[in-house]
């Protein structure tokens, strides 16, 4: 058979002479290599100790945005459940009252938002329909619960902290502290 | 005719302009102000063409396609660079001041405006100023207004004040900043605003009680329904979301409601999420009183093998629930659940109806009529969009008349306006007490019910000199009559409207008569009868003795009483219903709201409201309509009634043959049974319906959040409801994905037209039938060669007695039906109860306006109002409102002064 690339090496059949059925060199030389990895670099890095560094368009776990003073930007539109190919968003809309302008930036806002990250593909199209900026796939990855009902992201767990009110926790989350 | 869009031959009907040519070609062809029901102003210059000379023009001319009719042989080009470009730019410039606020636009997602600026091509926007705003107006309860989003069609004074007739939503200011509104804050005054939500092609005005509960039209389940607030049955579109009814809007059909709803249809869906819904088996007296259906069904099994077991059928339930209680209790045991007056009445109209010699007018004929003759009837508020229809009727009359006089198409709107000025067609509204429409009316007579009636068979004697004339009576009830008849030989296809709000059974015949005269080679008349409820008509046919009769059978005691979907509180007057149920030893009833008949039940099992339930209903006219589940509720234990009562019916007979249980088997059963009922089976799309083997989808299919929507409940995806035995249609986004039939579309959506005017695709031309229209089914046959049987019996001329009043009910417009008035947003509109007397009674009482009164035998005290043009002797008491006593309409009472 005509072989698929010019790589192929052919195998060496003939038996094997006394030096090789000794086999101690073939496993000193195996040791060898196994000693010299103790002093190089390790490509490993303490998980979670340590992190390695993202690229800027990772896609991990959502957050729901706010604005600079502190207000939910998103306003229940569904556009992001209406892309989301994996239909792991759902909402519930609600009409802003009077004296809630500081906590929703628009006249609508979700009054129940969810996401269900054991459907979400991470894909990030809901990122992309979004129209007011409000949803962004995070650098957060490998979320873990003990139950399956904790994959069910609502709103108190995608909401980002208020940048007025826990700019501590904000900038904790950013990592920038 | 041919022709040419594009330089493809296309056939078109003569009349129409190129626009309606084009989409009824299936062209899309932007639009805004345009509207089948409305005509074309050319105000949005949006729908613009090329129209070229000949063949070798290669130049053209830019026209307004709806401005331009349909010529033979004439050749135009949609796709042409320049109206492309022209489109495009129209929608720029309307898109300048636009807030594109889309994300929190309730209109998002069935746009028309939307719809449009794809479709044109217009992306991205070149005007960076600041854009022109106004201040938005408290329109009530009913209806949200969002003046930014306006883009100048006029579509909405348009229809709100041309086609409904309503006074208080008008156009202010010039330029720039043309204002639609109303003068000041304040309620929209016709009953017919909330089709505004849906005329207005963006949103300014949009559906306030959708906004408590907000869904996107691609996340409901809809499926094809029928309204159940009264006797016209005008076909809608019901939405689900999370197990609550979201909204209500129009679905076309031709022949009934057309384009529009009034807003006790659109607005009064409320009562299915109420609070008060009757959601568990309960059986009282018990330490637990909420049981579970095994332990219902054993208690049943015990109390239905009774001996006097009587069943109370509903003017509001389905045609099938009814039947299913007929056949549980025995033909011989099944009451209707109305008062004998009305049973009367109602068996007379369906005894005329059958005869077969006239026929049953639908809205579409009543629009179409260039005679109207309202004897009796307070349509605006039992029937109102049969009002609506009558409004049209006078309308199109004197548009025709002018378009006739210069040769001008149908649709040119604002031509045909200027023309006919303040000309109306002939309305003779004849009342007890006025409506509305007595502003459009070239006669109206206020008078009692026997007056009316007098003045029906005066016209009829005009008529026909073989009809007995009237004894003794005056002469300006003679020229009124002489003035009618006038007006009734010019015309060719007249319609009588009448029905039961007289509560008088010579106004019926009179109407009869009028039409009957009028029926011969000349004229073509038809007439319509307007009942209480729903289903009055179904029930009726059923030829059941009313509740009242119940009395009459000597032994009429310790019996148990099944009632069905009926307050019988409503219908009887409180002595009477209290005197039915002290003689029931059980009482067993089937209702979805608690109320007062519900209160006194034993044993109380829910059932689904129109939303939750398959059914058929016979409207005014003798049509049946079949509506069909939205949602399966998460309460399990609410179901149809008809599923209750064949489950009783298995129980009682302690056996099963499997037989009879499905909806079309049950339908079947009800034809064999009752030949009156042959057809009905027809109105609904077979349960074993299927395109290329696959259900309609109740679900769009961009359908979002399958996946998650009940994830905090259960993780895992849950496997979607289905209903017992099959279906035509499905409860998810999976299945058929082309065009449903039109007929039971469960909701109007076409590739790039997401807003309703989709329906547009399900046309045959635009305002027309839907293609492959199935013809409605009539239980009432015309029998052209029949000669009618007239009613010669006239009653003496109304005489005020003394110290004692006639009374009648006055039901209000957005609650004449049950339900209505369980709905939120329209109980905070309705007025509050009140005695209507004339001045020269209130003045014989010493009484004025707000004082109050006790009518016998109500309990009550209520406020007098003095009504100027209302008959001495009659006193007219709010009904139908929540709290209101019911009297023996129609009967003689004492009033006494508080």
């Amino acid at each position: 058979m005509q072989s698929l690339t010019n790589r192929a090496k052919p195998v060496d059949r003939r038996p094997m002479n006394f030096m090789e059925r000794m086999y101690l060199p073939a496993v000193l030389k195996g040791m060898s290599i196994t000693f010299s990895h103790m002093f190089k670099k390790a490509p490993t890095v303490r998980y979670p100790d340590e992190t390695r560094p993202f690229s800027p368009v990772f896609r991990g776990l959502h957050v729901l945005n706010r604005d600079e003073e502190g207000r939910e930007r998103c306003t229940a539109c569904g556009l992001c459940a209406v892309a989301c190919p994996a239909e792991a968003i759902t909402m519930e809309a609600a009409e802003r009252k009077q004296g809630e302008e500081n906590l929703y930036r628009e006249e609508k806002y979700a009054a129940k938002y969810e996401i269900n990250m054991l459907r979400c593909i991470f894909c990030g199209l809901c990122e992309e329909a979004c129209p007011k900026d409000a949803i962004y796939l995070s650098e957060t990855f490998a979320p873990s619960n003990f139950a399956r009902k904790g994959f069910i992201y609502g709103k108190k767990d995608l909401l980002i902290p208020d940048p007025k009110t826990e700019a501590a926790d904000l900038a904790k989350a950013k990592g920038t502290n | 005719m041919t022709i040419y869009i594009d330089n493809k031959p296309y056939e078109a009907k003569a009349g129409k302009n190129l626009l309606e040519a084009c989409l009824a070609a299936g062209i899309n062809l932007p639009y805004f102000c345009w509207h089948p029901s409305l005509g074309s102003v050319g105000a949005c210059r949006q729908c613009a063409v090329k129209v070229f000379k000949d063949e070798k023009d290669t130049q053209g001319r830019l026209v307004m396609s709806c401005m331009e009719g349909v010529r033979d042989g004439v050749r135009i080009g949609v796709e042409e660079a320049t109206a492309k470009a022209f489109r495009e730019q129209v929608i720029e410039w309307m898109m300048t001041n636009h807030p594109h606020d889309c994300p929190v636009c309730d209109e998002g997602g069935s746009c028309h405006l939307q719809d449009m600026t794809v479709m044109t091509g217009h992306d991205y926007r070149r005007y960076h100023y600041k854009k022109r705003t106004y201040k938005n107006q408290y329109l009530g309860p009913l209806i949200n207004h969002e003046m930014n989003r306006c883009i100048q069609c006029y579509r909405c004074v348009r229809y709100y004040h041309d086609y409904a007739g309503g006074d208080d939503l008008n156009v202010f200011a010039a330029h720039n900043h043309v204002y639609f509104g109303r003068d000041k804050d304040g309620v929209l005054q016709s009953p017919f605003s909330g089709n505004l939500a849906e005329v207005c092609p963006t949103g300014v005005f949009t559906d306030k009680t959708l906004k408590e509960h907000y869904t996107r039209k691609w996340d409901l389940t809809m499926a094809p329904s029928v309204c159940t607030h009264c006797s016209v049955g005008c076909n809608i579109t019901a939405g689900e979301r999370y197990g609550k009814l979201r909204c209500v809007v129009n679905r076309y059909n031709e022949e009934v409601n057309g384009y529009f709803l009034c807003d006790r249809g659109r607005f009064g869906y409320e009562f299915v999420n109420s609070e008060n819904r009757v959601t568990q088996p309960l059986i009282r007296g018990r330490m637990s009183e909420a049981v579970s259906e095994e332990e219902l069904m054993h208690e049943l099994s015990v109390l239905l093998s009774q001996q006097k077991l009587v069943g109370i059928g509903s003017a509001r339930a389905s045609l099938e629930s009814n039947f299913a209680l007929r056949q549980l209790v025995g033909a011989g045991n099944f009451y209707a659940g109305i008062s004998e007056t009305e049973a009367y009445l109602t068996r007379l109209i369906v005894q005329v109806m059958q005869e077969g010699t006239l026929h049953s007018a639908s809205l579409k004929d009543i629009e179409q009529a260039d005679a109207v003759i309202v004897l009796g009837e307070d349509v605006w508020n039992t029937a109102p969009m049969m009002a609506l229809a009558v409004r049209q009727a006078a309308m199109k009359t004197a548009a025709n008349n002018a378009a006739a006089q210069l040769s001008l198409p149908a649709w040119h709107d604002a031509a045909i306006k200027e023309l006919v000025q303040t000309d109306k067609g002939f309305l003779a509204n004849i009342t007890v007490a006025g409506s509305p429409i007595d502003n459009i009316a070239q006669v109206t007579v206020h008078a009692v019910p026997d007056d009316i009636a007098r003045l029906g068979f005066a016209v009829a004697h005009e008529l026909s000199n073989t009809l007995p004339a009237l004894a003794n009576a005056d002469e300006k009830l003679l020229q009124t009559a002489r003035q009618i008849a006038a007006a009734l030989q010019q015309s060719k296809h007249p319609v009588i409207v009448s029905g039961l709000s007289c509560v008088n059974s010579a106004v019926i015949r009179a109407a009869f008569d009028i039409a009957a005269a009028l029926n011969n080679t000349h004229w073509k008349a038809s007439v319509a009868y307007v009942l209480p409820e729903c289903n009055s008509m179904g029930l009726a046919l059923m030829q059941a003795p009313s509740a009242e009769r119940i009395f009459d059978s000597s032994n009429a005691n310790d019996m148990t009483a099944l009632i069905l979907e009926n307050d019988l509180y409503r219908y009887l007057p409180q002595a009477t219903a209290d005197a039915f149920f002290s003689r029931c030893s059980n009482v067993i009833a089937l209702d979805s709201i608690h109320n007062n008949t519900t209160e006194k039940a034993q044993v109380l099992i829910p059932a689904a409201t129109f939303a939750e339930a398959d059914g058929s209903m016979v409207n005014y006219e003798g049509r049946t309509q079949h509506y069909y589940k939205v949602f399966i509720p998460k309460e399990g234990h609410i179901k149809e009634s008809f599923h209750w009562l064949n489950s009783m019916r298995i129980a009682k007979n302690n056996r099963s043959n499997g037989h009879g249980l499905s909806l079309d088997e049950l339908l079947h059963e009800a034809e064999i049974e009752m030949p009156v009922f042959e057809g009905v089976h027809d109105a609904m799309l077979s349960p074993h319906y299927s395109i290329h083997g696959e259900h309609i989808p109740r679900e769009p299919h961009r359908y979002s959040g399958r996946t998650a929507m009940y994830a905090n409940l259960n993780v895992s995806e849950q496997k979607p409801l289905q209903e017992e035995g099959e279906s035509a249609f499905g409860f998810t986004m999976e299945g058929f994905k082309g065009q449903p039939p039109a007929d039971a579309a469960p909701f109007f959506w076409s590739p790039g037209w997401n807003s309703g005017q989709s329906v547009t695709k399900y046309q045959q031309e635009p305002g027309g039938a839907f293609k492959g229209h199935i013809p409605a089914v009539q239980l009432f046959h015309d029998k052209v060669d029949k000669a009618p049987v007239f009613f010669k019996d006239i009653p003496e001329a109304f005489v005020a007695r003394k110290q004692k009043w006639l009374v009648l009910p006055q039901y209000h417009v957005l609650a004449s039906g049950e339900l209505s008035s369980y709905t939120k947003a329209l109980a905070s509109l309705l007025p509050e109860a009140c005695v209507v007397l004339s001045e020269t009674d209130a003045a014989l009482l010493g009484v004025r306006d707000g004082d109050k009164i006790r009518v016998h035998p109500g309990t009550t005290a209520l406020p007098v109002k003095v009504h100027l043009s209302l008959a001495n002797g009659v006193v007219l008491i709010s009904a139908g409102l929540p709290g209101t006593e019911v009297y023996n309409w129609g009967d003689w009472v004492k009033i006494e002064k508080e």
